[in-house]
């Protein structure tokens, strides 16, 4: 009896530490999600998942306040949207506060998901094959960079404007420390290295790349503008579909072409621009489908042309009610909306002024408002899924002319001219200079962009000024340009 | 399936009528036992006697009533005896006892006083005891019982006096033992008188002794949970209380009872729920060892949520829940003890901090057949006496001084005064509805409860039931209460115990369905609550209110004012019920006389439902448009299981070495809990009749399922050691190991300890024969711990987004950074006390001081956001408590038919915050923040944490009053000028909540058998915050009814020294020392009175007692602060009768 104690005793001792690590049931402990393939797919999905969050790019970064400060959103009478001193750029504003921090940590914290994937990948990788681990890898590393960018761009002051200022952190471990500021240009050193790492890694296995992968509408096996079967819906597991929808071989060049172009690098920039262009995986979508009025084949977000975007179906109600075309929605003032797509003058023709504004006549004192239509859904009958643009083929066109330009003007105008007669309008600019074709590409990116959060980094990136509604326009200045810091970031990391 | 079970067992009394007659046979056995008693009156040493052949049993007697030697003999010896003749007169004792022997098959020996009576030796032995050698050892086989209830004494001490040759009993209260004839047996065991045997020249004779229980078994031995320690050699500080003792001070509430006996056990008042019976108790004992963290909600004093300073509760050796001692059968409790300071509670290690509360039950009886049977009638009415509202027509009056009736929105002047005078009417014609009482009731609860008991030496088995109901005063709630349990023991032999008790519980809550009860303070007394009809009606009235908004769309709005009684006549429901099972086994082996081997093993399961029903015709959705009418109607389900397995194996050796007393136990305990929570919420019910789930139209939109599952574990070993040298000079000694899995992956396991060290003076030769009947000294210090977070904080996690899958499959994100390096919190703790008692303790005095240094709280660190997250926990800041206890107890008076005596307890805690982390700077922030800009914190002074501060520590900003001249509030401003406008950076601490003492006190008075007890309670010292002064004086809107205060005290005209600001100010008070007032409260809290009827009586019932009682809780209270009590739910006086017999 006395010894059947003493085994049970002992058992227990040298079991007790095993036995008192309890692992969570309904959460998953770091340790048991990645201990299969499963874990480390779910694992980087979840950092897709974070960022369509509505604060990020699920509403706030592509529609939000970038756009707000861009001057896109005529914002009179009642602040349904807390909006006005945003516009009038008023940082000190609460609501302006509240929206830049939450900016700020969530960008970080889908940061900090990409460095525990990446910490876990270094110590159970092996458990993967060599496609997944690759491709697992090349993404966080990717989304990492993409998502420091987009903190540069929000924080820290231009390249242009001051590459040696402090800037922000470069975030590569996954830890409670505090990693100091990086100057702009070390930054984007960091960001570059990043993702160029990220390209070489995913290049041997992204299935973007096989010749066989055809991008097209979901859900449609004949594609009658190509004569493809679309495969974006088809692979061996549901991980590896649609690629555009995360971080592809050609959303990687696409990133790249992005950041090389705001270090000023634009020899690189150029080359990985027509990376993406020279692929032919991203055919212009057919103007019959754009102006299409049957809603089941009417592609209002020009989904084919989209090199990566963020998929966002829980986004619809919000969205719905933000672009409602009742007095609550966001608008732009008619008069203003024709200015922006010049419709009394080149932009007659324009299909995104057509097809991605309604307009609501006013009544007595009431003004016309336009309302914007891009992300508008019927009952699930649309032609492609609700998605958030990050990367269109028109960037990758408007980077290749303003880098081609300086060495080949008729090609750099060329770029700039086949977006423009892809969206209905036939007759060509004649570009006489790098000033004109600078004030025609940001022109056309204003209207290209609209609510997709790119134009005001635009803007930002060449220190121009901000073109207000109906003429004139904001100087530029870093205090314009530069949002603060977050008080806790400032507070907590002894910034 | 439970309550079929009840059913049954509810037709047992038929069952037990049956044995009755049974008992009445069993009451001659006991009355032999009266034979046995020792009687220690002085008496002459002659005797007289004149008898006729009478049995040698009544000579005995005759001889003892007129010498006072006591005999002691085995019955059966004396059935083999003769009856004697004899008549003596003043003849000498050994003379008459010679006669009385001669012939017998019997011989005797006197010894101290005691005439044993033995077996004659055979003359073909015959012995040869030499004068001049001593005589040979014999063999003693002896069995230790239990006096009152004959059960087996285990562990006690059998010494011979002089030496130190002695053994201890075993489980069956058998021991035996090699002395010589005429030596003495001294027997002493903690919780009983100790006594002298004289050995007789006879050998190997079986003696059956019984050990004489003091008068209170309870009071002589402290039950730690895992050893028993004789009070007085104890160093450490626990209370006692026996669970007929709890039950005299509230039957209803365990919990408040025991508050009555300490006060440094202390239940909060809950000034939200009042006396909702299915509120459960917020308990710390000996102030706050934990920062309030988790949910990041601004903090008001009745959101303070979380029993995050909960004692741990012991049940039998393994730990239950606050829940299950709140619905324990009182009737079912032998004793409660608190244990308090580390030298008690250092053997619970990681779970000491908070103190602990060992229950034990009572075990079944020995014997033929037994049950005991207690009926409980309880009446609850509503104690409304701390409201004071406006009647009809002053509340007209004040609502026209606010200026309601001006024009509003598109309503003329005229038109308004056109309501006014419709209300006007209503007034003079008679309206004055007493809204107040309307959601109430008097609750009559009843409570049965039964336990039937008996079985031999080696099976004994007990079986209780209990029927309990408790309405609340509220209509509609109440915690109903059946259980079912039985107790079953076996003792193959001397050396094993075997035992078994199972139970059932079911508990039934119920909410009521007429919602807050301030919802009726706040309606208008001229309105009717029903129509003509005597329908009553959903909406009364309406208000055009102005909202002072630019929008001329938005600027008006209709309040429509409805009917909370409309709720009360719907089918809603909100309904929690468990249903658990506890198997408790534990075994007993006797490895050696003074080693023993005890094992437990627990198991239960418990089983939560919850229903929750929001009728669609409710008042809630009464502005829901036509578009939502398919999201009108909720209904919220939600199940939680809960498993618990406890196990221990404790080793105790328990042994008197001459001077020396020993108790050691060593031992380890394992404990694995688990939790699972499901819930959903379903909306859109199309009527009010069809009320289950199934009708429901769809889930809210946007939400999903959602579960919660939680695994805790433990592992500890200890060892304890209680040491004392001739019972003067005391040491306690614990050492314990604790592994728990909510510590960090890199700190699993935790050491504690205690020491404690104690004086008898009392014992030392210069206080023997003098006033000092009890002086004590003592001291303890040591660390104990406490990891009352939740599980898996120590872990880093993920989390998936269910409700939103990405196109290409489920997302993981990370939860939080967890911490490796998580510990328990650690506290130090100090202890000194003075325990003296006065001409045989008829004065007893005892005062405690201690200190409490609680490190490495833990608490949220704040981090910069690009680390990712916005805070991970650490352990980070200090906290301390210091505090005096003090007892008192004089017996006034004792005599045979009256004992008087005066009980008083005073406690005092004082707590101060000495560091804290960056966290909760920035909730102070935070506060700052919400108490500027949200509406309904701006009048109510938030809790900030500043180290230095108390945790009670009360903010607002320093107040001169009401200006007389315009009816405005001046503050003073930090740097001490004056202003009338509001700043939350002028917010200071402005007083304290800690009162200077608190405690109860009352006297205790029997009479023959009559029982008179009463407790005061009472606190003093302390400030308070009056909210109903702004809530319902200052800021109340005045289209409701509000408190009396508001009309005849604010200002009204230049010139007022008024108290509260302007009555026609309808804008917003803010947080201002103004309302902090004294806060000194009187309570009567509890009056028992008790009658135990005669013997003569109760015998002729074939019972075997019979008490009836009466006992009232709460029926006075005084407080220097007029301030309504009970917001949601009212507080309650309560009266219970109750019969308590056994047969």
């Amino acid at each position: 009896m006395r010894y059947i104690w003493l085994i049970i005793g002992i058992v227990m001792a040298s079991s007790c530490k095993k036995w008192l690590d309890v692992k969570p049931v309904s959460q998953v402990s770091e340790e048991d999600l990645f201990k299969t393939e499963a874990g480390f797919e779910e694992a980087l999905t979840g950092i897709y998942s974070r960022c369509s969050a509505i604060e990020l790019y699920g509403f706030e970064l592509n529609c939000g306040f970038p756009e707000v400060l861009a001057q896109n959103y005529t914002l009179v009478g009642q602040d349904f949207h807390q909006y006005q001193q945003t516009a009038i750029y008023n940082y000190k504003d609460d609501d302006f506060i509240r929206r830049k921090d939450d900016v700020w940590r969530g960008l970080y914290n889908a940061i900090v998901n990409c460095n525990l994937l990446l910490e876990n990948l270094d110590k159970n990788g092996d458990i993967l094959t060599n496609d997944k681990y690759a491709i697992i890898r090349a993404e966080a590393l990717a989304l990492r960079a993409y998502l420091h960018f987009d903190v540069l761009r929000l924080f820290a002051p231009s390249f242009k404007s001051n590459a040696s200022a402090n800037a922000i952190p470069y975030v590569t471990t996954f830890s409670n420390k505090v990693t100091p500021l990086s100057t702009v240009s070390e930054t984007l050193d960091q960001i570059v290295a990043d993702l160029k790492q990220a390209k070489e890694i995913i290049r041997p296995f992204d299935p973007i790349l096989k010749a066989g992968y055809v991008t097209g509408y979901p859900w449609v096996y004949y594609d009658e503008q190509t004569g493809n079967d679309q495969t974006e819906d088809d692979a061996a597991t549901l991980f590896l579909t649609q690629r555009r929808h995360r971080m592809n071989y050609y959303a990687i060049c696409g990133a790249l072409a992005r950041v090389l172009l705001y270090a000023e690098q634009k020899e690189e920039a150029l080359q990985n621009a027509l990376e993406v262009i020279d692929s032919n995986k991203f055919p212009w979508t057919n103007n019959d489908n754009f102006i299409e009025s049957d809603p089941e084949k009417k592609d209002r977000i020009l989904y084919k042309e989209l090199v990566f975007a963020w998929y966002i179906p829980n986004m619809r109600t919000e969205l719905a009610n933000k672009f409602t075309t009742e007095a609550t929605g966001l608008f732009l003032e008619d008069n203003a909306c024709k200015a922006l797509y010049e419709t009394g003058g080149v932009g007659g023709d324009d299909n995104r002024f057509k097809e991605w504004f309604r307009l609501i006549s006013g009544t007595g004192n009431n003004i016309s408002r336009r309302h914007l239509q891009k992300y508008m859904r019927e009952n699930e009958i649309n032609r492609h899924f609700l998605v958030a643009p990050a990367i269109r083929l028109s960037e990758m066109y408007y980077i290749a002319s303003e880098c081609a330009y300086d060495a080949d003007p008729e090609k750099g105008a060329t770029y700039l001219n086949t977006v423009r007669s892809n969206r209905g309008m036939g007759t060509p600019l004649t570009i006489s200079n790098k000033e004109q074709l600078m004030e025609e590409l940001v022109k056309e990116a204003r209207k290209e962009f609209y609510a997709e959060g790119q134009i005001f980094y635009m803007y930002k990136r060449l220190n121009r000024g901000i073109t207000a509604q109906l003429g004139g326009n904001v100087p530029p200045s870093d205090q314009i340009f530069v949002l603060p810091l977050p008080d806790y970031e400032i507070e907590f990391g002894n910034r | 399936m439970i309550f079929t079970i009840l059913c049954q067992a509810m037709r047992v009394p038929k069952l037990a009528e049956a044995k009755t007659i049974l008992v009445m046979k069993l009451t001659a056995v006991f009355l032999l036992v009266g034979f046995l008693q020792v009687s220690a009156a002085g008496f002459t040493q002659t005797v007289t006697l004149s008898k006729e052949n009478a049995p040698l049993q009544q000579i005995f007697r005759e001889i003892k009533k007129q010498t006072g030697y006591a005999f002691f003999c085995n019955i059966r010896l004396l059935r083999k005896t003769h009856p004697v003749t004899i008549r003596v007169k003043n003849g000498q004792l050994r003379e008459v006892l010679n006669l009385c022997f001669a012939n017998q098959p019997v011989t005797y020996n006197i010894i101290n006083k005691t005439v044993v009576v033995s077996e004659r030796p055979q003359p073909s032995t015959p012995q040869t005891p030499a004068a001049d050698t001593l005589p040979a050892t014999i063999t003693i086989r002896g069995k230790v019982l239990d006096e009152t209830n004959g059960q087996p004494v285990s562990g006690a001490n059998v010494v011979i006096k002089g030496s130190n040759k002695g053994v201890t009993t075993d489980a069956g209260g058998a021991f035996s033992l090699d002395a010589r004839p005429g030596d003495v047996l001294e027997l002493s065991f903690v919780g009983y008188q100790s006594q002298e045997i004289p050995v007789r020249k006879d050998a190997s004779l079986t003696i059956r002794l019984a050990l004489k229980a003091d008068k209170d078994p309870l009071a002589g031995v402290v039950i730690t949970g895992y050893q028993q320690i004789r009070k007085e050699s104890f160093t450490g500080n626990a209370v006692t209380v026996s669970g007929e003792e709890i039950k005299r001070v509230n039957p209803q509430n365990i919990l408040q009872s025991i508050q009555a006996y300490d006060p440094s056990f202390q239940v909060a008042p809950n000034n939200l729920l009042g006396s909702n019976p299915n509120a459960l108790p917020r308990v710390n004992v000996r102030g706050s060892t934990s920062l309030p963290s988790g949910t990041g909600d601004v903090l008001t004093r009745n959101n303070l949520a979380g029993n995050v300073n909960l004692p741990t509760f012991i049940l039998d050796g393994y730990e239950v829940s606050v829940e299950k001692v709140y619905d324990l059968d009182v009737n079912r409790i032998e004793s409660i003890t608190l244990l308090k300071d580390a030298a008690a509670t250092a053997v619970y290690g990681s779970r000491a901090a908070n103190g602990v509360l060992v229950i034990t039950t009572k075990a079944p009886k020995e014997g033929k057949l037994q049950v005991s049977y207690n009926y409980e009638l309880n009446i609850t009415t509503p104690d409304l006496t701390d409201y004071d509202l406006l009647d009809a027509a002053e509340k007209l009056e004040y609502e026209r001084l606010a200026g309601l009736y001006e024009s509003v929105g598109r309503l003329s002047r005229d038109e308004m005064q056109e309501r006014y005078y419709r209300k006007k009417k209503n007034v003079l014609a008679g309206v004055n509805t007493y809204w107040l009482s309307q959601p109430l009731q008097t609750a009559f609860g009843q409570k049965h409860s039964m336990f039937i008991e008996g079985g031999s030496p080696v099976v004994r088995y007990g079986i209780d039931l209990r029927y309990h109901t408790m309405p609340g005063v509220m209509k509609g709630s109440g915690r109903d209460r059946y259980s079912l349990g039985s107790v079953l023991s076996y003792a193959p032999d001397k050396k094993l115990l075997f035992r078994n008790v199972l139970t059932f519980t079911q508990v039934n809550s119920k909410e009521s369905p007429y919602g807050k009860f301030i919802d009726y303070a706040r309606m208008n007394p001229y309105y009717p609550k029903t129509d003509s009809a005597g329908r009553i009606l959903q909406e009364v009235d309406s208000w055009e209110i102005d909202l002072q908004r630019s929008d001329p769309n938005g600027q008006f709005q209709t309040d429509h004012v409805l009917n909370p009684m409309y709720n009360g006549t719907l089918n809603s429901f909100n309904e929690t019920k468990y249903l658990e099972m506890i198997e408790a086994f534990s075994a007993e082996w006797n490895i050696t006389r003074s080693l023993r081997l005890r094992s437990l093993l627990s198991l239960t399961k418990r089983v939560y439902n919850t229903d929750f029903f929001n009728s669609p015709l409710s008042n809630d959705f009464f502005n829901y448009g036509r578009d939502m009418l398919d999201e009108r109607g909720q209904y919220y389900f939600s199940n939680t299981t809960e498993n618990a397995f406890d196990g221990n194996i404790t080793l105790t050796y328990n042994k008197q070495l001459g001077d020396h007393f020993i108790n050691l136990a060593g031992g380890a305990n394992l404990r694995t809990f688990n939790s699972d929570f499901k819930s959903m919420w379903a909306v859109g019910f199309s009527n009010d009749r069809f009320t289950n789930i199934s009708f429901a139209n769809h889930f809210p939109e946007g939400t999903s399922p959602s579960g919660v599952y939680n695994i805790e574990r433990l592992f500890g070993s200890f060892v304890s050691l209680n040491y004392s040298f001739k019972n003067k000079y005391l040491a306690d000694l614990s050492v314990r190991m604790d592994g728990s899995s909510k510590f960090g992956t890199e700190n699993k396991v935790a050491p504690f300890w205690a020491l404690g060290i104690g004086w008898n003076v009392h014992k030392e030769d210069f206080l023997q024969n003098t006033a000092v009947s009890q002086l004590k000294l003592r001291a303890s210090t040591g660390l104990t711990g406490a990891v009352s977070f939740p599980p898996y904080l120590g872990e880093t996690t993920y989390e998936y987004y269910t409700d939103n899958w990405y196109s290409t499959g489920v997302g993981a994100v990370v939860k939080n950074y967890g911490n490796q390096n998580l510990q328990w919190q650690k506290t130090d703790n100090y202890d000194v006390g003075v325990d003296l008692g006065l001409f045989r303790d008829r004065l007893f005095i005892g005062s405690r001081y201690y200190y409490k240094l609680t490190h490495g709280l833990l608490a949220d660190i704040m981090l910069p956001p690009s680390t990712g997250f916005a805070s991970y926990k650490e352990n980070l800041g200090d906290m301390e408590n210091t505090g005096v206890e003090l007892s008192l107890k004089y017996v006034v008076l004792q005599n045979r038919q009256w004992t008087v005596s005066f009980t008083a307890n005073m406690a005092r805690n004082q707590n101060k915050i000495l560091k804290i982390s960056n966290a909760l700077k920035a909730y102070n922030d935070k506060a700052d923040q919400e108490q500027t800009n949200n509406k309904d914190l701006k009048g109510t002074p938030l809790l900030r944490f500043n180290e230095g501060q108390s945790l009670n520590t009360i903010y607002a900003v320093p107040s001169l009053g009401i200006d007389p001249e315009n009816g405005r509030e001046i503050f003073i401003k930090r740097d001490g000028s004056h202003t009338y406008e509001w700043s939350v950076k002028d917010i200071v601490p402005v007083g304290d909540n800690t009162p200077t003492a608190y405690g109860y006190f009352g006297p205790n008075i029997s009479y023959k058998g009559f029982l008179l007890n009463v407790i005061f309670y009472t606190r003093f010292g302390g400030k308070e915050y009056n909210q109903t002064l702004v809530d319902r004086v200052e800021n109340a809107n005045p289209r409701y009814n509000v408190d009396s205060r508001v009309l005849y005290d604010r200002w009204k005209q230049p010139g007022d020294k008024a108290l509260y600001k302007n009555i026609a100010d309808q804008g917003t008070t803010f947080a201002s020392d103004r309302f902090v007032q004294r806060d000194n409260v009187l309570e009567l809290q509890s009056v028992y009175l008790s009658y135990d009827f005669n013997k003569s009586f109760y015998s002729k019932l074939a019972m075997r007692n019979l008490r009836v009682a009466f006992t009232c809780n709460d029926p006075w209270r005084w407080s220097s602060m007029r301030i309504e009590r009970g917001l949601e739910y009212p507080f309650a006086r309560s009266f219970t009768f109750s019969i308590q017999t056994s047969f």
